[in-house]
């Protein structure tokens, strides 16, 4: 396992990457994006091995690449909190389903808030806040969200905050399930609007049967959060983020506000969250609190950290493997848990520092192993 | 809202509080040694309590030991019932710091990565009794609850005097059972040449490796005193409900981990302390509103109560906590 | 330098590799090439619900009673296969599997969903794609009363039917007048509850929540202290019903306690032990009485009496069948047989009305009583309409 991991190692493909020309790195970002825009239809062997519905009880491959997208759109959006800020969030869970309530909320004709809007304002019993205008909603939802819970809890150390996060989680949760008269209750909410579009055979365009156009719709939103993400990250804020992970006082006293940032930090991944759940809730239709357990925070920052914190690579790639792998081994069905966390422990304890590293993390991980070792050659 | 209901049973809510936050008390206790020693939050730990529950019923099953049996057979098989459950616990604990903890110590890995081998250890232990053990030998193992026979039948043992509260033997047990094992515990950390050693390592690692201390055995040493104070958790858990699940642990994990948070996670004192809080605060939720709405209470204060102390009550030094 | 040109040689041999492995062929991915067309007869039907998870143990017999009908199933012209998926009870889960469903036309019939949510959240793609579905256990009143689609049928009748049937039984043949009512917050025992609520009117004492996942009810015990009632209603699961009696009987209450469906299963007696002895369960199943048939051809295929539903996922099955033997062979044939259907089931006479709901005179409702840790029926109920 390890000499695998080291002959890997041994390619260097991160550094061939920086050092390759320009217009390659283009070509080759087109192409990848390309063949992301087309894998719905791969349908050629030997390559179509990777697809979810091969054998008989398979499930639809579109779907699945479409959660994978959403999960990876979750995952870039934790990544800014965890792998740049390098603060804990375990309830991550919270704004995802923020979001998606927002658009439930807002948007479904058969929602509370909706039908008292109706009889308030003599509105039609069709009317509904329109897809378009969901979409605002549910950013600034969970971008408040995240400010509320951030402000108050934002100045306390780490495994602190992690704990009232995941606090955070649960009371979404929760509150949603139970005030039946606002959210539904238990029962959720169904008529969830999907994105306006022109209707081809009698159905609209974002219909349940076509699920790779919902997964073009996710792939172009990862597209653009990735973007952002990457220019955030070289960005002054993304500098001020790197300081404060590595020694907040020292930041401090260079001048870099620290709570400033980190709330920054917090409102943005919210943000990205909500917006990750909003396309979940409206391909879906129905939103139930169920659907937002605290095993879904734990499995975000599973990502997060299996990919490499930090690195946005890598986290996509620990958000496509998490999600996708489970869907493919579908055959294995109740061992799937038990292997899951079986490969969550080896891949971390054979690499630490995450499948696909950002070079800084991998650099410190690296010296303090040295300063490890120096400390047991003491002892 | 009905605060008549708690108001006119407040002695009673409040001795059902301390019964349950007992019970978190005791887990609490192994989220709060580790944390002192290592700072890491050890996911794992709720599964340490679920392997002690499943112990117990081992133990009952072995001895045979069923409802209505005479006082003698009744105390030989707690006793060894709790025996067998402290010392499965703490194998377990120790099993988990080997296999996840230490190898990522070696490598000096951030403390985000010993989360997620926690939480994988976590999903391990609790699909082994799910699903691998099922596999092998069937029933009782798998995804349904499992009734775990009530050796000590429950009775009124006294009523106290003034207030007319009947309290029960089982309650009664807990409540001692926590107490007794608390001030063990406490008067180990801080009387005993290891317990200076633990307390040493939590309060500056470096210098007590020059002064002598053995960093290595001071964590294998929490880890077996968290876990066996989770085995004393699952067998008064299992006397007062008599069930066990492959995932009973993960509430009462988290529930644990609040209370080891809302005392001051690091300090023993703290953990008894936010234990029981935990626990009256949750009863008194369940009777002002319903039991739906206790965990978002539970999680209000502990907010509130960071807000105004970040450490939480008792601060956080388990080197620190001392008479 | 030597650099690129490797690089080079790299993207050389992968188009190259890529080009030459496109000519291999293409896979068979479902889509709809096989089965469907003309005479020829060869069918999928699809099963979905919780087959992992810890909720399987409700679903699971169901889809075994589905299989063995096919089993017996005694027709040579056709081919029909069972496929079973799991979606671990979660809507989100589901619906990948129903888009798959959906878009593979080999699939004629879908028994399910099993539980309320994942229905809800995947009866408008069956309805898209027009794939009659049947399901042995779904009981949430709006799948067919609020917001009916035409391929749903079920055969239990809705929590509306169920919650009068159980405030029937706690009246009538409990005779209690102050009957304490629990749900466990989710969409499964919360509407139930809130039925029987409606139903039992003054005769209900008070109403208490609480949690999937909790252990210790001692909140809701004093409160039962208190209201002194004569019976006990809880709609919700087995994992939070044992603990839950256990404490009752503990604290001395020593009324009847009755739960819904969601306690049926030869769990039930396991979990509750002693404490559960007399305890009565309300379930929509008729009992299988032990020299017929089914209950024999059942033990031998699958090593177990049938649990819950089994009966009435061998009726989905068989009204699935009998379109087939009746000439169907569209998704549009199968459908406008389930509708129009009457036949005598195993569990009652199956018909469906528009809404795609058993009429509530066919349907049995049946008390069982824990006895020594299994539930033996007791009384049929039957709720004035």
């Amino acid at each position: 396992m390890s000499q695998i991991l080291d002959s890997y190692r041994g390619l260097q493909l991160g550094n061939r990457w920086d050092r390759a020309p320009k217009w390659f790195r283009t070509v080759a970002l087109l192409l990848v994006v390309a063949f992301a825009f087309y894998l719905p239809f791969l349908n050629i062997l030997p390559f179509a091995y990777i697809r979810t519905d091969l054998n008989p009880t398979g499930s639809d491959w579109a779907s699945v690449l479409f959660l994978i997208v959403v999960y990876m759109i979750a995952a870039v959006g934790l990544n800014v909190v965890i792998g740049f800020a390098g603060l804990l969030d375990l309830g991550y869970v919270g704004f995802y389903a923020l979001g998606a309530y927002s658009v439930a909320l807002f948007g479904s004709p058969s929602s509370p808030v909706v039908q008292a809007l109706q009889s308030r304002f003599d509105l039609s019993e069709e009317w509904a806040v329109p897809f378009v205008m969901c979409i605002p909603i549910a950013i600034a939802m969970s971008l408040t969200a995240g400010v509320i819970l951030g402000a108050p809890t934002l100045r306390l150390r780490g495994d602190y905050l992690a704990i009232v996060t995941l606090g955070f989680g649960e009371i979404i949760r929760i509150t949603a399930r139970n005030l039946d008269n606002v959210t539904g209750g238990a029962a959720g909410i169904t008529q969830v609007p999907v994105p306006p579009g022109p209707e081809i055979d009698g159905r609209s365009f974002f219909n349940t049967i076509d699920a790779e156009r919902w997964y073009w719709l996710a792939l172009v939103i990862l597209i653009l959060i990735v973007w952002l993400a990457s220019r955030l990250e070289h960005s002054r804020v993304g500098r001020a983020w790197l300081a404060i992970r590595e020694d907040e006082d020292a930041a401090a006293v260079m001048g870099v506000a620290g709570f400033k940032f980190k709330l920054w930090a917090f409102a943005i991944g919210a943000s990205v969250g909500g917006l990750a759940g909003l396309l979940f809730g409206s391909k879906q239709q129905y939103v139930e609190p169920n659907a937002f357990m605290l095993n879904l925070s734990f499995l975000f920052v599973a990502m997060v950290v299996i990919g490499g914190s930090g690195n946005i690579v890598g986290v996509l790639v620990g958000a496509f493997l998490l999600t996708y792998l489970p869907e493919r081994f579908r055959e294995l069905q109740e061992w799937r848990p038990f292997a899951f966390g079986l490969a969550l422990v080896l891949v971390m304890v054979l690499r630490p520092q995450g499948l696909v590293p950002s070079r800084r993390r991998a650099a410190e991980i690296e010296d303090r192993r040295h300063e490890a070792e120096e400390a047991a050659a003491d002892a | 809202m009905d605060f008549d209901a708690l108001i006119n049973g407040l002695d009673r809510h409040t001795l059902d509080g301390i019964t349950r936050g007992s019970i978190y008390a005791l887990v609490a206790l192994g989220y709060t040694m580790v944390y002192g020693v290592m700072k890491l939050i050890n996911f794992a730990h709720s599964e340490v309590f679920m392997v002690g529950t499943w112990t117990v019923l081992g133990t009952y099953t072995v001895l045979g030991a069923t409802a209505g049996m005479g006082v003698g057979m009744v105390i030989a098989a707690t006793l060894l019932a709790l025996l067998a459950a402290m010392l499965a616990s703490a194998g377990t604990a120790l099993a988990v710091e080997r296999i996840a903890y230490r190898p990522l110590r070696k490598k000096g890995a951030p403390p985000l990565i010993f989360l997620i081998t926690g939480i994988g250890c976590s999903l391990v232990l609790v699909e082994t009794f799910g699903q691998v053990l099922r596999a092998f030998f069937g029933p009782p193992f798998g995804r349904v609850t499992v009734n775990i026979p009530s050796v000590i039948e429950t009775k009124v043992v006294f009523t106290i005097p003034g207030i007319d509260l009947p309290v029960t033997n089982t309650r009664l047990l807990i409540i001692i059972g926590a107490i007794v094992m608390m001030i063990a515990l406490d008067t180990f950390v801080n009387k005993s040449r290891l317990g200076r050693g633990v307390r040493a390592v939590a309060q500056d690692p470096d210098t007590a490796s020059l002064m002598g201390v053995n960093q290595e055995r001071v964590i294998m040493l929490v880890f077996v005193l968290g876990g066996a104070m989770a085995g004393v958790a699952a067998l008064l858990f299992t006397i007062q409900y008599d069930i066990t699940k492959f995932d009973i642990g993960f509430i009462i994990g988290i529930k644990a981990f609040t209370a080891a948070v809302l005392g001051g996670i690091g300090n023993l004192r703290g953990a008894l302390v936010g234990g029981l809080l935990l626990g009256v605060v949750e009863v008194y939720a369940s009777q002002i509103w319903d039991s739906s709405w206790t965990d978002v209470t539970a999680f209000i204060v502990l907010v509130l109560v960071l807000m105004f102390r970040p450490t939480g009550l008792l601060g956080e030094s388990l080197g620190k906590a001392r008479a | 330098m030597i650099r690129s040109s490797k690089t080079w040689q790299a993207v050389a041999f992968t188009a190259v590799a890529g080009l030459a492995l496109s000519a291999c062929g293409t896979t068979d991915t479902g889509g709809g090439s096989d089965g469907g067309g003309g005479d020829d007869c060869t069918f999928k039907i699809g099963a979905m619900g919780a087959l992992s998870g810890a909720n399987a143990s409700i679903v699971i017999p169901s889809v075994d009673g589905a299989e063995l009908a096919l089993d017996q199933w005694d027709n040579d012209e056709c081919d029909v296969t069972l496929e079973r998926f799991d979606t671990e009870g979660d809507p989100a889960k589901a619906t990948p599997v129903a888009t798959q469903i959906a878009g593979d036309e080999s699939f004629i019939g879908v028994i399910g969903g099993a539980f309320s949510g994942e229905t809800r959240a995947t009866k408008s793609i069956y309805q898209d794609g027009g794939v009659p579905m049947i399901s042995q256990s779904a009981t949430a009143t709006d799948l067919t009363q609020e917001d009916p689609v035409e391929v749903f049928h079920r055969l239990v009748p809705y929590d509306d039917y169920q919650g009068a049937a159980i405030a029937k039984y706690l009246t009538d043949e409990v005779g209690a007048s102050k009957v304490f009512v629990v749900d466990n917050s989710e969409a499964y025992g919360e509407p139930l509850a809130d039925r029987v609520e409606e139903t039992l009117g003054d005769a209900m004492v008070q109403r208490d929540k609480t949690q999937v996942g909790q252990t210790d009810f001692a909140p809701t015990i004093s409160k039962m202290e208190s209201a002194k009632p004569d019976a006990i209603f809880y709609g919700g699961y087995i994992a939070e019903a044992a603990p839950l009696l256990k404490q009752i009987r503990d604290a001395g209450i020593d009324v009847p306690f009755v739960g819904g469906d969601g306690l049926y299963g030869a769990d039930f007696g396991k979990a509750v032990g002693d404490a559960g002895e007399g305890a009565v369960v309300m379930c929509p199943c008729a009992p299988i009485e032990a020299d017929s048939t089914f209950a024999a051809d059942f033990e031998e295929a699958y090593g177990g009496a049938p649990g819950a539903y089994a009966a009435e996922g061998y009726d989905a099955m068989s009204v699935f069948l009998a379109a087939l033997d009746d000439g169907a062979r569209t998704r549009e044939d199968v459908l406008a047989f389930v509708n129009d259907y009457q036949g005598e089931g195993l569990s009652k006479d199956i018909a469906f009305d528009d809404n795609g709901d058993v009429p509530a005179e066919q349907v049995s409702y049946w008390a069982y009583k824990n006895e020594g840790g299994t539930l033996t029926p007791e009384v049929e109920v039957k709720p004035e309409s």
